[in-house]
């Protein structure tokens, strides 16, 4: 098979294992998206861990220990993918550290408030789902069948999500503050994490058939799933040009695509705080890496 | 349910508590992923055997779980100074692990005598969930026996350990209790008693 018979192979649909041959290209490809991916799942459980601490009942603990832990869970199912397309877990870590790697927008931004933690367990968690269930369909086979487990988790997480808000929004007049004061500064970022709106013929990752679909398809089944259900909850989306035209596709501002990509190549208002933590939690166990490969040898 | 037994589920669910808060420290930072995701299903062990030791107390109290975990003021926590420290170094963390898993072995034997069927029953319960934290602490505890640092951790946390079997001295507390009951209950603390959350 030469690439080119590799390309309309995938894009008919075909399927690629490890141990298959593929075009370096793709290998690379592949590597830099899945391994975007585990990074994403590693920085994501730094916004949410400290609201672990502060979490207002037993049950809310117990509830955001386990999807802080399904995210660990995630990261080193998707990490154990990229080692076996030949960059070890290690590597990966070393290069996230580094800053040479990225992970996505909106693991730069601070959590400031209780809300944040609903806002980013249901809407975060519903972006994100929206792009890993069109990866169900990855061409490369090993990465389509993890992403099984890990959509089965992530729909626990919405809903834990929407509960805290549900909660929140039939509480008291702050607790329904604090969720819209969430969602105003969350929203920005929400809008631009499908990514910009390319066209897919133009996107490698889609012309690989890594992902099976658009930035702006994915976006527009965010908005159409969840838009309706923030009004229905009597909150307001930041965005007053928000609206669904007459051909069912929603209109709204441009988003920041500067700070998009600002943020991703490494200057969000959280990462150098968040990497720093993760370098310092990386150099402080050296030694217990090391005791336990000795052990292995 | 009488006062004796009461303090004594209070002095066993506060440990818990606490302890599993200490352990959820590690969620996200831990210094390795397989790590990070057992030791998370631990600190979750932990507060669900609090909650079953809280409610079983709350009862008795005309109180709920909830209240008794987050609305108490930080004197009138029952837990042993062992699991308020701070230890975010693996090798303390493990040897409390280590030597709480000892200590609370023996604790469960003693409730699972207990003539109440509801109180053994519960402790049975938990003593199975337990029995996997000592098979991760025994695992840990051959692998670094022979580490110094490991060593020292272990000299320096053993006293503190036997205060987990000795209620008459329990009360005194760290002042590292005080800042985790500020972190723990600040989301709570933000709005009147009563709130749903």
């Amino acid at each position: 098979m030469n690439e080119q018979e590799f390309l309309e192979y995938v894009q008919s649909g075909g399927q690629v294992e490890t141990t298959d041959w593929m075009p370096d290209d793709y290998r690379a490809k592949l590597i830099k998206f899945i391994e975007m991916h585990g990074n994403s799942e590693l920085m994501g459980v730094l916004p949410e861990r400290e609201w672990i601490l502060r979490a207002p009942t037993l049950q809310r603990k117990l509830a955001l220990t386990a999807k802080v832990q399904d995210e660990v869970g995630h990261s080193q199912l998707i990490y154990r993918v990229v080692e076996d397309l030949g960059k070890p877990r290690e590597r990966c870590l070393d290069d996230l550290i580094s800053g040479k790697a990225k992970f996505h927008n909106v693991f730069h931004y601070p959590t400031r408030t209780w809300g944040d933690v609903g806002v980013i367990a249901w809407l975060v968690d519903a972006a994100a789902i929206i792009s890993q269930k069109a990866l169900l369909k990855c061409s490369y086979a090993p990465y389509a069948r993890i992403m099984k487990k890990i959509c089965w988790e992530e729909s626990f997480h919405i809903l834990h999500g929407r509960d805290v808000i549900l909660t929140l929004m039939n509480g008291t007049g702050d607790q329904r503050e604090l969720v819209q004061e969430s969602l105003n500064r969350w929203w920005g970022p929400l809008m631009q994490f499908h990514g910009n709106p390319i066209a897919k013929e133009e996107d490698p990752m889609y012309v690989w058939r890594i992902k099976s679909q658009g930035n702006e398809e994915a976006r527009q089944q965010f908005l159409d799933g969840y838009v309706p259900q923030i009004w229905e909850l009597g909150l307001t989306v930041p965005d007053p040009k928000l609206r669904k035209n007459d051909e069912g596709i929603w209109e709204y501002s441009e988003p920041d695509w500067d700070e998009l990509r600002h943020v991703v190549t490494g200057h969000g208002p959280k990462t150098e705080e968040r990497l720093d933590l993760r370098r310092t939690a990386r150099e402080n166990s050296a030694w217990v890496r090391k005791a336990v490969l000795a052990e292995a040898a | 349910m009488n006062e004796e037994v009461q303090r004594t589920l209070l002095e066993i669910a506060d440990d818990e508590l606490i302890l599993g808060w200490r352990d959820s420290e590690w969620t996200g930072v831990a210094p390795l992923l397989e790590e990070d995701v057992a030791f998370s299903s631990i600190a979750q062990n932990e507060i669900g055997h609090a909650r079953a030791l809280y409610e079983l107390v709350a009862r008795a109290q005309g109180t709920t779980a909830d209240a008794l975990a987050f609305d108490r003021s930080p004197d009138e926590y029952r837990c042993a100074p062992l699991v308020e420290l701070r230890l975010m170094d693996w090798a303390e963390t493990i040897a409390r692990h280590y030597l709480y898993e000892e200590a609370d072995a023996k604790r469960l034997e003693q409730l699972k005598q207990l003539d109440d069927p509801e109180i053994a029953g519960l402790a049975a319960k938990i003593d199975r969930e337990e029995a996997y934290h000592r098979i991760h602490a025994q695992m840990w505890f051959d692998r670094l026996q022979d580490e110094p640092r490991f060593i020292e951790a272990l000299e320096k946390l053993r006293p503190q350990a036997e205060t987990l079997l000795d209620s008459t001295k329990r009360g005194e507390h760290t002042p590292e209790l005080t800042d985790l009951w500020e972190e723990m209950t600040m989301v709570r603390r933000s709005q009147p008693v009563g709130t749903t959350w």
